[in-house]
């Protein structure tokens, strides 16, 4: 007889409710215009934020342990569906003008976020595989969706630089089982907190290999070189799903396996320091150089995964609380701040920062909330880029990386450069005609404009509202669920 | 404890901000009145704490999982400060909305930066400090670049960049008093209590120094001042906000003294040496420039090295003189920023070899001339009390180094009154424009600041009583120098 296996799918909810908007888009496109399809997904998201608040404090698990709805899923989960809810809003407008403006998008964009989810969720390295796996698919798909020799371009380098990560990843994880002899996050860390000397080098091997790995999907320097390309070369309203959900999800992974499986594993800590170290320097400085603005958020990108990735440096309890509240804040301004450029770009490539010039006299609205996004970005208070920023400093200080943080600090001097320029640019007058799309302003970019602009500007003035939630040490410490 | 007095430097801190926002939906017709009316009321908030004797300290805990407390609190130095800019504010607001055609964004960015001044001068909490100390910075990258000229985009990066060095620098500074010294909060009550020792504290000095020598601005961190002045506003407008911005010598008085006392007497040689040979520096190079903004800048610049040595000597009358410097260089120097924009109005220039200008605009000359008087230290005039009382501390603890700041005086003079004669004095050019003397509004502009200067250079006694207290508290962290 077949035994329907027993499962409590409560824990999934989340996650079923955005597969239910992926499968319906995938269905209903032969019925339904995008159009529709992309509203019942938002209504998907939204439903699924709303699950996350009604599975708080209730630290569900499945699948013996291997899926797990406790508070830093959830938290990191409302993170991923923010992002996602300003992508879905900004396609609402572009995708037609980017020519991907069919139901195969939006399906895509929901498996990926589904994929994110099961990482957010993830209870064992399958799990958490499973899902990087179906979010890196889709995300290839996303990139070359579009059919322009760019976008092509784009597509298959992200597909080969980050099919390349995945086997690495794989490759450490098969390590890390065999030290330890166990996928499980709460089994390994048990293992791993008294450390067997024998098998000590493969498991400082399969938690460096898994760092490269991870270092692909998050671009960490030297892994990020298909970022300015990918991010650049991709529809502006992928770029901005890419480097906002897509990469919050890859972080949700690495604090799950890094400050909660292997948290007590040697080497690991050092070797991510220097590569933070080095992808501040390189991210920062190689912005320094764009005159294409959607190519200069790319490396600003980059830049911000060295920002992020000072809080693993930091110990679980100061680190995640640090990460979930940067992560959200990350997504806020940097989505808004793609969802300006989308709006207003002549043709995909985005546009050059000299464009810029004299935006404030013909698009006050947007002008000014970019100019808050930059801000934000570049940290300055009282928007809440500053207190995401002086958090992983924190973090990284307390936690004996104080070099890295006067690091951060010079390299952050640079990043207010490329972020003052086109800011200031804008406000300049100018009296040449127009560069940007004349009719770039419609209801749902301006909502999710809004949405960015306010959360920055909310979290900048009164950081609690979020950080009250992400604060707590103890959802940190039960990060691989012990 | 009255509940009302307890908010009124929040209220002062809070209601140019306030104004400025509202400027935003004001119409036209009344913006002048609107913006006007909001800075004087915040004026008059600052004359209240200060008939009330200066404000206790106001604290709520701000986000409590951080540490990070909204303590504020105006009395002794910051009041006087604070009420130094409050005054000039409404004075540049008086000025700006005659002189800028369609005035509404400046209006708005000087009473945003108001805020950010006075918030400055009021946080008790090193992160409320640092918050409000970028703030500032935002209004004066958009004055400088709305209203700034062909060269600005350069002297905006300089500027931006120079100020975030420094300050992200104090930014690990600040987490590190806090941690290595182990304060429950950022709050100066609680850092105060819990002091970082040893050699830690040196690099955590020199950390917060590199904030601070931007500001002041010391020499060798100083290049971003002069191209900031130029480049602005021709009606000086910005350059008063921007002189108000110098709050390097208020920080490192009310914050780096008291937290790293020890850092502060083994650093003191190097430092006032620095200040010294700023001051020095800056009048050199002062008496060189033919253009009134730059000249001006350097001149800022030298004061700003005196207010350094009086500082890091780390003496009571050379502090006190140090702090009653730096309230009325806002005063002169904001003022003669705007008598410069008087002349570029009038004969479209800001060169210094002009000529003649008095023999049509005797009012605007006379003013002007005695405001520098003021500027290089007169006796009877504010600026003399202040640079007096910083070289006779800062005697008592270096002589040869005040020698050197000393020279500075003689410096001063020279180059302020050469450049005077030239522009003022020497025959009219053949052909050249008729000059319009002082019209309206624009008496009030370089009338009130003389009147104080005069007034507080005769009688120096309010300004005095409300600073000395202050000083001495400050000191009193150094056991007894």
């Amino acid at each position: 007889m077949l035994q329907v296996p027993e499962a409590s799918l409560t824990p999934l909810l989340p996650i079923l409710l955005v597969l239910a908007g992926a499968i319906s888009s995938t269905l209903l496109g032969f019925w339904l215009s995008r159009r529709t399809l992309t509203l019942i997904n938002i209504g998907t998201v939204v439903a699924s934020a709303v699950s996350l608040g009604w599975l708080w404090n209730r630290d569900l698990s499945s699948f013996g342990g291997g899926l797990r709805a406790d508070h830093a899923a959830l938290l990191l989960g409302f993170v991923i569906l923010a992002g996602t809810l300003m992508t879905l809003l900004v396609t609402l407008d572009t995708a037609w003008r980017a020519r991907v403006s069919f139901p195969e998008f939006d399906a895509m964009l929901m498996y990926a976020v589904t994929g994110c989810l099961l990482i957010a969720f993830s209870g064992d390295l399958i799990v958490m595989l499973i899902g990087l796996e179906i979010m890196s698919l889709s995300s290839y798909v996303l990139a070359t969706l579009q059919g322009s020799r760019r976008a092509e371009e784009s597509g298959l380098k992200y597909f080969l630089l980050g099919a390349a990560g995945s086997a690495v990843l794989i490759y450490g994880l098969a390590f890390v089982y065999g030290a330890t002899g166990s996928l499980n996050y709460a089994a390994i860390a048990e293992k791993t907190s008294t450390l067997n000397p024998d098998n000590v080098g493969i498991l400082v091997g399969g938690a460096l290999l898994m760092l490269c790995g991870f270092g692909f999907k998050v671009a960490l320097a030297p892994f990020h070189q298909w970022t300015p390309d990918v991010y650049g070369g991709a529809p502006t309203s992928v770029s901005l799903f890419l480097s906002t959900v897509v990469k919050v999800a890859a972080f949700a992974g690495m604090l799950r396996v890094f400050s909660g499986a292997l948290e007590n594993v040697p080497g690991w800590h050092s070797v991510l320091a220097v590569l933070i170290a080095a992808t501040l320097i390189i991210g920062n400085l190689a912005a320094l150089r764009q005159t294409n603005f959607k190519r200069m958020l790319a490396y600003s990108a980059v830049a911000h995964t060295g920002f992020l990735g000072m809080a693993l440096l930091g110990t679980p309890a100061a680190g995640g609380a640090a990460l979930g509240y940067y992560l959200l804040v990350y997504t806020l301004m940097t989505a808004a701040a793609l969802a300006i450029v989308a709006a207003l770009q002549r043709s995909e490539e985005g546009f050059s920062i000299t464009d810029m010039r004299g935006l404030y006299y013909r698009h006050p609205g947007y002008a000014v909330a970019l100019a808050v996004c930059l801000a934000s970005l570049a940290g300055l208070p009282p928007f809440a880029g500053f207190f995401g920023k002086y958090l992983v400093f924190q973090a990284a200080f307390q936690n004996g990386y104080a070099w890295i943080s006067i690091l951060a600090a010079l390299t952050s001097v640079a990043a207010l450069v490329y972020y003052l320029r086109p800011a200031m640019l804008m406000f300049m007058p100018d009296r040449t005609p127009a560069r940007e799309y004349g009719l770039g302003q419609r209801p749902p970019t301006t909502l999710a404009v809004a949405l960015g602009v306010a959360g920055v500007t909310v979290l900048g003035l009164l950081p609690n509202l979020w950080y009250a939630f992400v604060a707590h040490p103890d959802i940190w410490a039960m990060l691989a669920g012990r | 404890m009255n509940s009302f007095t307890d908010w009124l430097p929040t209220l002062m801190i809070f209601l140019p901000l306030l104004g400025s926002l509202l400027l935003l939906v004001t119409p036209k017709t009344f913006r002048d009145e609107v913006a006007g009316f909001i800075a004087a009321l915040t004026l008059g908030a600052g004359l209240a704490i200060w008939r009330g004797g200066g404000s206790d300290l106001f604290r709520w805990d701000w986000i409590p999982p951080l540490g990070i407390t909204y303590s504020v609190q105006l009395g002794g130095v910051s009041l006087a400060l604070a009420l130094v800019t409050a005054l000039m504010s409404f004075i540049a607001i008086l000025y700006a909305a005659r002189r800028i055609p369609n005035p509404g964004p400046m209006l708005s960015l000087i009473l945003a930066m108001e805020t950010g001044l006075i918030g400055i001068f009021a946080a008790q909490d090193l992160m409320l400090f640092y918050v409000f100390f970028e703030d500032a910075l935002i209004p004066a990258l958009l004055m400088l670049a709305m209203y700034g000229k062909s060269g600005r985009m350069a002297a905006l990066v300089k500027f931006a960049a120079y100020t975030l060095f420094g300050s992200l620098l104090m930014l690990v500074s600040i987490i590190g008093v806090r941690y290595l010294g182990g304060s429950p909060s950022f709050a100066m009550t609680d850092l105060k209590q819990n002091l970082v020792q040893g050699s830690a504290q040196t690099w955590l000095y020199l950390g917060f120094l590199a904030a601070m020598a931007v500001k002041l601005p010391l020499w060798p961190l100083h290049a971003w001042l002069p191209d900031f002045h130029e480049q602005n506003h021709d009606s000086g407008v910005p350059d008063v906000m921007g002189t108000l911005y110098k709050v390097g010598g208020y920080g490192i008085f009310t914050f780096a003294i008291p937290l790293f006392p020890d850092a502060s007497l083994e650093l003191r040689p190097i430092l006032m040496g620095l200040a010294a040979f700023t001051a020095l520096y800056a009048a050199w190079i002062a008496f060189r420039q033919t253009d009134w903004k730059r000249l001006l800048a350097y001149a800022g610049l030298s004061h700003m090295g005196f207010v350094a040595l009086g500082v890091f000597s780390l003496n009571e009358t050379a502090v006190i003189g140090a702090m009653y410097l730096l309230a009325f260089q806002n005063l002169y120097t904001g003022a003669l920023f705007l008598s410069v924009g008087m002349l570029q109005e009038r004969i479209g220039s800001l060169d210094t070899r002009v000529g003649g200008v008095m023999t049509q605009a005797g009012a605007l000359s006379g003013l002007t001339m005695a405001l520098w008087f003021a500027s290089i230290a007169v006796p009877g005039l504010a600026g003399f009390i202040g640079e007096f009382s910083i070289l006779l501390g800062a005697y008592q603890v270096s002589p040869w180094l005040t020698f050197i700041a000393g020279i500075t005086t003689i410096a001063a003079a020279a180059y302020a009154l050469t450049a005077f004669q030239h522009t003022f004095w020497q025959a009219r050019p053949a052909g050249s424009v008729t000059v319009r003397d002082l019209v309206h509004t624009e008496w009030l502009i370089l009338g009130i600041p003389l009147g104080l200067l005069v007034l507080f250079g005769v009688y120096s006694t309010p300004a005095l009583n409300l600073m000395q207290p202050a000083v001495r508290a400050v000191l009193s962290a150094l056991g007894g120098n």
